[in-house]
């Protein structure tokens, strides 16, 4: 068996032949991340609405579906529309503290069988499996947002308590709902964002940044473009024209 | 690919694959449609050409290091709790997933598509260990079930028609399905639905790993990535030890280009980042997460003259743009990488007798060079397989015999001149239409299967002298 030790003396051996080669160096990295991630915010709060028209450009060019709402308290209500709409009755939907609000009670007022997810890790791995089996059974997926890239239309999705990775991939609809607070304009500015999640002193958070630009796609049967093979059908970005956090 | 298979010459191979009307029409289909979409991308695209620089730099820069980029990455995953182990060897890489699986107890293993698991021919040995893979990228899990080789890269069910993959899905699955792809894609999404929720064992290989952070990113359309690394109880990741990169910041640099050169899109719809086991506080995610870092001959070549292959993506941009590969398609070489990427990396994985034949399998146009988003330099490197070839005496005789003929006459004005004289004459029974046609013997098999122009009635170098004698006049 290969140890890492061996492995590692090997590349060292073979390193040490290599002549004539090119100076090269690796991206620089942000000094301070998480103090130039707060700077990329500032430098973005002014210029939000050219940032969401751009974001809501791309998002629909890969196939996603844009809505804008004035509030909060208007989510339930389209939620409940887009349910209707494709005959869906089953919901999960991320724990109140991870969506910035709680909307099980209206969306269980508006008919709809919400199942919301627990605040933190569950007993053990029975109680686990029988969620997860739920989950599964769930027609719509209503989930939070941590990054909206306009460059791209892409939703960025991180695990951790109270927000299960599957909640935004077996369900055929995922519903994000998100504001201002967490557009930005590039994958460059991503990059920094990635930096700072990642520092020494970041909070903790789960182990899954999850990129998502448009709905599950494939054109791998005589490439023709088709929808949900595995994942969701349909995504659905509804920005909420203020503070969801307040 | 199974023995009988390469046992074929690949003369033979490629002839087969031309002479399959539907294959043609498929490349032809699909090259194109890459090609446009690649270029679409890059078009309106302005910072790409920098970025392509840029990430070319890392990867060098990547290579400067690999020591202690491998270090990073081993010490990040094991803080993470997960579990790092080293293969030289397809069978040691083999091992070890085996051995992951058996501790696991698993029966079935969903795979996310994974060129590396391709590459140490892990499937065969899971089956014969009584672990059941299921490939669940929709192309892989089509020819999976067809038990056949993917024919593209990123399109690994291309050469397959919608009607041939309803009859395979009725004889398989025995389920009746129209022709049509969407209730084609349907039919796998509740087949595989079923698979994920069940598997015990979940096989990825990785895009790229970040040294930094341990951190395994996976691309993918479908969503299968995700699942894979959702849902089941162990996670293992098979990984090139070139896939790893420094930092966050070089990541999102090599994403920029890998869409947009693979399917010209800005990003493909999944990029997943992977950071070790289940975290506290999360309901879902494995117990366990191991990361298999497989050498497989690529350490070799850090010194050797194949060092700049170890760059390549996999985005499958040159195989799109290369003519011999739009003529035979991936089948016809005989090895996990097609394409003119695909040869090089076989000498690297098997060594240069490997590609003997398909050493030749390139026109050196050099449009690869033009697509890949790395800006990897093909042809040079397949010239020097070529000499070395021939250094080795690994070609075959007679070519290089008439290869070393022709270099003596090159180098010789005189006996070329004579050569050009000769020659005309000898053309003249088989010359037709401005091609030969129809030559004798060992040098048929030049002519059966390209047109061979007629050396013409007056040479350059006549017409040139015949011109200066005017002048002085």
């Amino acid at each position: 068996m290969t140890t890492q030790a061996d492995f590692l003396a090997r590349i060292r051996t073979e390193m040490r032949k290599t002549r004539g080669l090119f100076a090269a160096a690796t991206a620089p990295r942000p000094a301070a991340p998480r103090a130039e991630a707060e700077a990329i915010r500032r430098e973005l709060a002014p210029r939000w609405p050219e940032t969401l028209e751009r974001f809501r450009r791309e998002f629909e060019r890969v196939g996603g579906v844009f809505h804008r709402v004035a509030a909060l308290g208007d989510v339930p209500h389209l939620v409940a529309g887009l349910a209707r709409e494709r005959e869906a009755r089953r919901v999960v939907a991320w724990h109140a503290a991870a969506l910035g609000a709680d909307l099980a009670a209206a969306l269980t007022a508006r008919g709809l069988d919400v199942l919301a997810m627990p605040a933190g890790e569950l007993g053990d791995e029975a109680e686990r499996r029988a969620l997860r089996a739920r989950i599964a059974e769930a027609e719509l997926g209503l989930t939070g947002v941590d990054l909206a890239v306009a460059e791209t239309g892409t939703l960025v999705v991180r695990s951790g308590a109270g927000r299960p990775r599957s909640t935004s991939l077996l369900p055929s609809y995922h519903v994000a709902v998100f504001d201002r607070s967490v557009l930005v304009e590039s994958l460059r500015q991503v990059g920094v964002l990635l930096e700072a999640w990642h520092a020494p002193d970041a909070p903790p958070a789960g182990a899954v940044t999850s990129f998502i630009t448009g709905p599950s796609r494939t054109a791998d049967i005589e490439l023709t473009l088709t929808r949900g093979v595995h994942g969701p059908k349909e995504v659905h970005a509804v920005f909420v024209n203020a503070d969801i956090r307040g | 690919m199974s023995e009988g298979e390469l046992a074929t010459p690949f003369r033979e191979r490629a002839g087969r694959a031309m002479r399959d009307t539907f294959l043609q029409e498929a490349l032809g289909i699909a090259t194109t449609k890459f090609i446009g979409l690649r270029r679409e991308a890059f078009a309106d695209f302005p910072e790409g050409d920098a970025l392509r620089d840029r990430a070319r730099a890392i990867k060098e820069a990547m290579l400067q290091r690999l020591d202690e980029h491998l270090e990073r990455l081993a010490a990040s995953v094991e803080r993470l709790g997960g579990r790092v182990h080293y293969a030289t060897t397809p069978e040691e890489a083999r091992a070890i997933v085996l051995d992951i699986a058996r501790r696991a107890g698993a029966r079935t293993a969903v795979k996310s598509k994974s060129m590396a698991s391709e590459e140490i021919l892990l499937n065969e040995a899971l089956e014969a260990a009584g672990v059941t893979p299921v490939e669940t990228d929709l192309g892989e899990y089509i020819i999976q079930l067809a038990h056949e080789r993917p024919s593209h890269i990123i399109a690994p069910a291309i050469h397959k028609t919608k009607g041939q993959v309803a009859e395979l899905f009725a004889r398989e699955l025995k389920r009746r399905v129209a022709a049509d792809p969407e209730a084609l894609t349907q039919v796998a999404r509740a087949e595989l639905r079923e698979k994920f929720l069940k598997a015990d064992l979940g096989i990825t290989g990785a895009n790229f790993a970040v040294a930094e952070t341990g951190t395994v990113v996976l691309v993918t359309n479908e969503g299968n990535g995700r699942m894979v690394t959702s849902l089941p109880r162990v996670h293992v990741a098979i990984m090139g030890v070139e896939k790893v990169v420094p930092s966050m910041t070089d990541l999102m640099i090599f994403l920029a280009i890998l869409a947009r050169s693979a399917t010209g899109q800005k990003l493909s719809v999944y990029t997943t980042l992977v950071q070790g086991p289940r975290r506290a506080g999360e309901l879902e995610g494995p117990d366990e997460f191991h990361l298999v870092l497989l050498d497989n001959g690529r350490i070799g070549e850090l010194a050797g003259p194949l060092r700049e292959a170890l760059y390549c993506l996999r985005c499958g941009a040159c195989l799109n743009v290369c003519p011999v590969y739009r003529q035979i398609g991936g089948h016809a070489y005989g090895h996990t990488y097609p394409g003119p990427i695909g040869i090089l990396l076989t000498a690297m994985l098997s060594g240069p007798a490997a590609v003997r034949d398909l050493a030749h399998a390139s026109s050196l146009c050099g449009a690869c060079v033009d697509a890949c988003p790395v800006r990897i330099d093909i042809p040079r490197m397949l010239l020097g397989l070529r000499r070395e070839l021939d250094e080795r005496r690994l070609a075959p005789w007679g070519e290089r015999i008439a290869f070393g003929l022709l270099a003596r006459l090159l180098a010789r004005p005189r006996l070329y001149r004579l050569a050009a004289r000769v020659g005309r004459l000898l053309q003249r029974p088989f010359a037709r239409d401005g091609a030969v046609r129809g030559l004798p013997l060992a040098l048929g098999n030049w002519t059966q299967r390209r047109d061979l122009p007629v050396i013409a009635p007056r040479t350059f170098q006549e017409r040139w002298a015949a011109l200066r004698r005017e002048d002085r006049r």
